[in-house]
C-alpha cells in the first residue's frame, strides 16, 4: 500500500479546502487533499457567489452569520495576498405572494436573535433607495439585509488552499478517488487513479459525487444533484442607489436572483430547478430568465449576455447540509448536501468540523447534521433554500 | 483623411450627413461607420479604459473587441466600428464603464 497520512480529504472545492485549513491550524499534520481536476473545478467554480444571512432556520442563519464574519477578514485569516472580492451590497428579497411574505416576516425575529441586521422595506419609497429602477408591480413586500453580498469563489477557495499548504497540507490535483478502502468496520484509506493512500480519517467533501463514494461502504446519503443555470452580462457602471453596485434581488415565485458584481457585470441565476445530472446550459432557460428579470428590473433590458453556464446543487431532503460520521466504516466523515448554499456557509462549517475532530467544544451541535436525522425524523427544515 | 481614388476598390459612400461627436458637428456618409467619420476628422481617441483610464482607440475595427465602445444616442457600450452614420446622431466618448440610462 501507498503513503500514510493522518487525514485524507476528497474534493478541492470550498468545503474540502476550508476543512483542510481549519484542521491544519489546529495542529493536525500529514493532511492530503485529493482533487479530481483543480481547486474550484467542480461546483464551487460554477456557483452564483452569493453570501446571504437571511435564512429561515436558526441553524442555517447562524452558520451564514458566523461565516460572513470570517469572509469579512478572510485574507488576513488565511494569509492570502489578494482580495477575496467580498462585496457587501446586500440582498433584497422580494415577496410576490402572501405565503412568501408571511415566511419573510417570520424569518426576521429568528435573524434578529442571532444578530443579523435584516429589516422590512417599504414598497412606496424605501425600496427605491435600494434598487432605484425596480418595477414594484406584483410585489407584496420586501426584506433587505445590507451585510449580505457576494465574494469571489475562486479567490476564497485558493485562499484556504494556499493557507493550508503553508501549514503543511499536501494537495494532489488531477487524481480521482476510485474506491474507499475499508476493513473490519474501519476506514483504511483510498484508491485513486494516482495510487493508493492510507489514513485513519477520510473526509468526503465531493459534493454531488459524495453519495456514490460513501455508498461503497454501505452509507446511504440521500442527496440529489439539481442543475441550476446562471448567466453573466457585460460590465456597466454601478446601477444601485447612490452610485453603488446593484444589490442582489431575489424572488422565489419568479424563480430568479440577480446581482451586480464590483466589476460591473450582472450575475443572474435560477431558483428551483429539476433534478438532473445533465450539465448543459440551454436556450429555453436563457430566454425565460431574461424575460422574468427584465420584468422586475426593466433597466437591464439593454445589457448583452456574455456567458451562460450550468452547475449543480447537491440537494438534501431538508435543504440543510449532511455532516455525518459513517456507522459502517469508522473514520469516514461525509460532508455534503449543502443544497445550494455551500459556499456561503463553508467557513463556519469547516470550523465546526475541525472542532469536532480535534475534540474542542462548539456552540453549534454538529450531531444535528447526522444523516440519521432522516430516519429519526429530526429534520432541519430550511424554508429559504433555493 | 479619406482615400478618394483606389486602383481596385470603388467607394460608394452614400449621402453626406452631419452628426455630433461630444457636441461637436462632424460630417460623415451613410455607408460609412461612425469611426470612419471620426478617423477622417482626425479623432483617434474614442474613450478611456475603465480601470487605468488609458486612452482607447480602434483595435480590431471589425466588431470583435471592446476597444471602440462609445455611447451612441444614449446607449452605452456601442461598437462604433460597425455602426453606420445617421443624420443628427449623438456620439459621446465613454470614460470608464458605460452608463445604462433608465427612466
Amino acid at each position: 500500500m501507498g503513503k500514510n497520512y493522518d487525514a485524507i480529504i476528497i474534493g478541492g472545492g470550498i468545503v474540502g479546502c476550508s476543512v483542510a485549513f481549519e484542521l491544519a491550524t489546529r495542529g493536525m499534520k500529514n493532511i492530503l487533499i485529493i482533487e479530481r481536476k483543480y481547486a474550484t473545478s467542480g461546483n464551487t467554480g460554477k456557483c452564483g457567489a452569493g453570501i446571504r444571512q437571511q435564512w429561515g432556520s436558526e441553524l442555517n442563519a447562524t452558520l451564514a452569520y458566523e461565516s460572513t464574519n470570517i469572509f469579512e477578514h478572510l485574507e488576513e485569516y488565511t494569509g492570502y495576498n489578494h482580495s477575496c472580492g467580498l462585496n457587501q451590497t446586500g440582498y433584497l428579497l422580494i415577496a410576490c405572494n402572501d405565503a412568501e411574505w408571511r415566511q419573510f416576516q417570520a424569518n426576521i425575529p429568528v435573524q434578529h436573535k442571532i444578530g443579523i441586521k435584516s429589516y422590512t422595506v417599504d414598497l412606496e419609497k424605501d425600496i427605491f433607495k435600494i434598487v432605484p429602477h425596480i418595477n414594484t408591480d406584483g410585489l407584496v413586500g420586501a426584506v433587505y439585509c445590507h451585510e449580505d453580498g457576494s465574494a469571489d469563489p475562486f479567490h476564497c477557495t485558493l485562499a484556504y488552499m494556499q493557507g493550508a499548504k503553508r501549514l503543511g497540507v499536501e494537495v494532489m490535483t488531477y487524481a480521482t478517488v476510485t474506491e474507499l478502502a475499508a476493513e473490519g468496520g474501519r476506514i483504511k484509506g483510498v484508491r485513486t487513479t494516482n495510487g493508493d493512500f492510507n489514513a485513519p480519517l477520510v473526509i468526503n467533501c465531493a459534493n454531488q459525487w459524495a453519495a456514490a463514494l460513501s455508498a461503497q461502504v454501505g452509507d446511504e446519503i440521500p442527496i440529489v444533484p439539481e442543475r441550476h443555470q446562471a448567466v453573466i452580462t457585460e460590465p456597466v457602471a454601478p446601477m444601485g442607489y447612490d452610485n453603488g453596485a446593484m444589490p442582489m434581488v431575489m424572488s422565489w415565485q419568479r424563480r430568479f436572483f440577480c446581482q451586480q458584481t464590483l466589476h460591473g457585470s450582472f450575475i443572474m441565476g435560477e431558483i428551483e430547478a429539476v433534478p438532473t445530472t445533465a450539465s448543459d446550459a440551454n436556450w429555453d432557460y436563457l430566454e425565460s430568465n431574461c424575460h422574468t428579470i427584465t420584468t422586475t428590473l426593466p433597466a437591464l433590458r439593454s445589457l448583452r449576455v456574455l456567458r451562460h453556464w450550468a452547475g449543480h446543487f447537491d440537494m438534501s431532503p431538508d435543504h440543510t447540509p449532511i455532516i455525518s460520521f459513517s456507522k459502517n466504516a469508522e473514520g469516514l466523515l461525509t460532508i455534503c448536501g449543502f443544497s445550494g448554499h455551500g459556499f456561503m456557509i463553508a467557513p463556519r462549517t469547516a470550523v465546526m468540523v475541525a472542532r469536532k475532530i480535534c475534540g474542542e467544544s462548539d456552540t453549534i451541535d454538529i450531531n444535528k447534521f447526522r444523516v440519521e436525522r432522516f430516519k429519526s425524523g429530526d429534520l432541519l427544515l430550511e424554508p429559504m433554500a433555493l | 483623411m479619406r482615400i478618394e481614388n483606389h486602383p481596385i476598390l470603388n467607394f460608394e459612400r452614400g449621402e453626406k450627413v452631419t452628426f455630433f461627436y461630444n457636441g461637436k458637428e462632424i460630417e460623415g456618409y451613410t455607408n460609412e461607420t461612425i469611426v470612419d467619420a471620426l478617423h477622417a476628422a482626425g479623432i483617434r481617441k474614442l474613450g478611456t479604459s475603465p480601470e487605468l483610464h488609458r486612452p482607447r482607440g480602434l483595435f480590431c475595427a471589425i466588431g470583435n473587441c471592446s476597444s471602440c465602445f462609445m455611447t451612441v444616442d444614449g446607449q452605452a457600450n456601442m461598437r462604433v466600428c460597425v455602426i453606420k452614420c445617421r443624420e443628427g446622431m449623438k456620439v459621446e466618448e465613454q470614460h470608464g464603464r458605460g452608463v445604462v440610462r433608465y427612466d
